[in-house]
């Protein structure tokens, strides 16, 4: 090489590439005084800047960010926290929440499988509850029909079936629509 | 439950911080307090100015850490709002300041010295007094000096240790503008220092 290094060949130098194309550089540096006292010059400008200290905040400063920062929990750690919390510290608590915690399983556990063994009959039971749940509810309306109409009108209501229990609900939200008409005529006739 | 939080990397401590755990928080603030300030006040230069931007950096980033993407550096993502914050207020700065090193629009060093402020005759406060030694050294003065972009490129590449690569990347710059801003700003560095050296 018979010139001096270019610019961009000392900072090659400087960020320690490596490779064929530095392999001259390295060799004209070894010759020429010149350009090794540039390079050692851009060296100890590269030095004093890695040297530069890391600088420190006031010591309040973090308290200070925390203080403004939204610490969000999900709603699943949050669980995890709360059934964490319930475990008891000490072994022998850790212990007795195992025994007590490995028993319910185990009762339901086999309570499903009581269930599932058993699917017939619960179907059975399951029926004969909502067969109560339907008369009970049928006897509440028809005790509220009759105070309202009257017995006779109720016992009609009741034999003439699907049909009579169609009319009645029409009547009913007619009977409420005309009520909710003359009211509101009522009150914008006032207004005025 | 408890953590070596210190023993962990950046992203498990993210991980942690994501699920609400206030020293996951901590431990991230431990880590890049420093590095953080340190950018931002070698870009103001006023260690009030700096603590404000330095808190509104981690805000940012801490309120926002679930956004986080783990095939990113935490640090380079801290660094880059830093910078962005810092060069937002230099932008925004609309009363002009002058440094104890003199106007940055002073171009030969006759000019500099003309609108320098002797430090001992200003009767600086104790703080005042702890900033300029801290940032008093001839390097630091050097530094104070450079356009703030090669300051945030070449502090990125020598105080933080970060590749052309990356510095490229959270700075938003094309590879080439960085290399140019660290050339340029070695260079002016030299120049500035040379008077020691002689």
């Amino acid at each position: 090489m018979d010139r001096h290094l270019l610019p961009s060949e000392i900072d090659l130098l400087l960020d320690g590439e490596v490779g064929f194309g530095t392999s001259p550089l390295k060799t004209h540096i070894r010759k020429c005084p010149a350009c090794r006292g540039e390079l050692d010059e851009a060296r100890a400008t590269v030095r004093a800047l890695e040297h530069l200290p890391h600088l420190a905040p006031s010591p309040l400063f973090a308290e200070r960010v925390l203080s403004r920062v939204n610490i969000f929990v999900p709603w699943h750690v949050a669980a995890l926290d709360t059934l964490r919390g319930l475990v008891p510290s000490s072994r022998g608590g850790r212990i007795a929440f195992g025994v007590a915690g490995g028993s319910v399983a185990a009762v339901m556990s086999l309570l499903v499988l009581w269930i599932a063994l058993r699917f017939d009959a619960v179907v059975f039971a399951v029926g004969i509850l909502a067969d109560r749940v339907r008369a009970n509810i049928l006897d509440a309306v028809g005790t509220l029909l009759a105070g309202a109409l009257g017995d006779s009108a109720y016992t009609l209501v009741r034999t003439s079936g699907l049909l009579g229990l169609t009319v009645l609900t029409l009547a009913l939200v007619a009977a409420a629509l005309l009520a909710a008409t003359l009211l509101r005529t009522f009150a914008v006739n006032r207004r005025r | 439950m408890s953590f070596d939080l210190a023993n962990l990397p950046d992203a498990d401590v993210v991980a942690l911080a994501q699920q609400g755990r206030e020293p996951a928080y901590r431990e991230l603030l431990r880590r890049y307090e420093r590095p953080v300030f340190s950018l931002i006040f070698r870009m103001v230069r006023d260690r009030e100015t700096a603590e404000d931007l330095s808190q509104e950096t981690f805000i940012k980033v801490l309120n926002h850490i679930d956004r986080y993407r783990p095939e990113f550096k935490l640090s380079s993502w801290l660094f880059k709002i830093a910078n962005n914050v810092a060069i937002d207020h230099l932008r925004k700065r609309t009363v002009e300041t002058i440094s104890i090193d003199g106007s940055p629009h002073a171009a030969t060093r006759a000019e500099i010295e003309a609108t320098s402020f002797d430090v001992e005759s200003r009767g600086e406060s104790a703080l005042e007094e702890v900033e300029s030694r801290e940032l008093g050294s001839s390097i630091e003065r050097a530094i104070a000096r450079l356009r703030p972009e090669y300051r945030s490129c070449i502090m990125l590449r020598h105080v933080e240790g970060r590749s052309y690569e990356e510095i490229a990347a959270l700075l938003d710059l094309p590879l080439g503008t960085v290399k140019t801003y660290i050339h340029r700003a070695r260079k002016e560095l030299r120049d500035a220092l040379e008077h020691l050296r002689t």
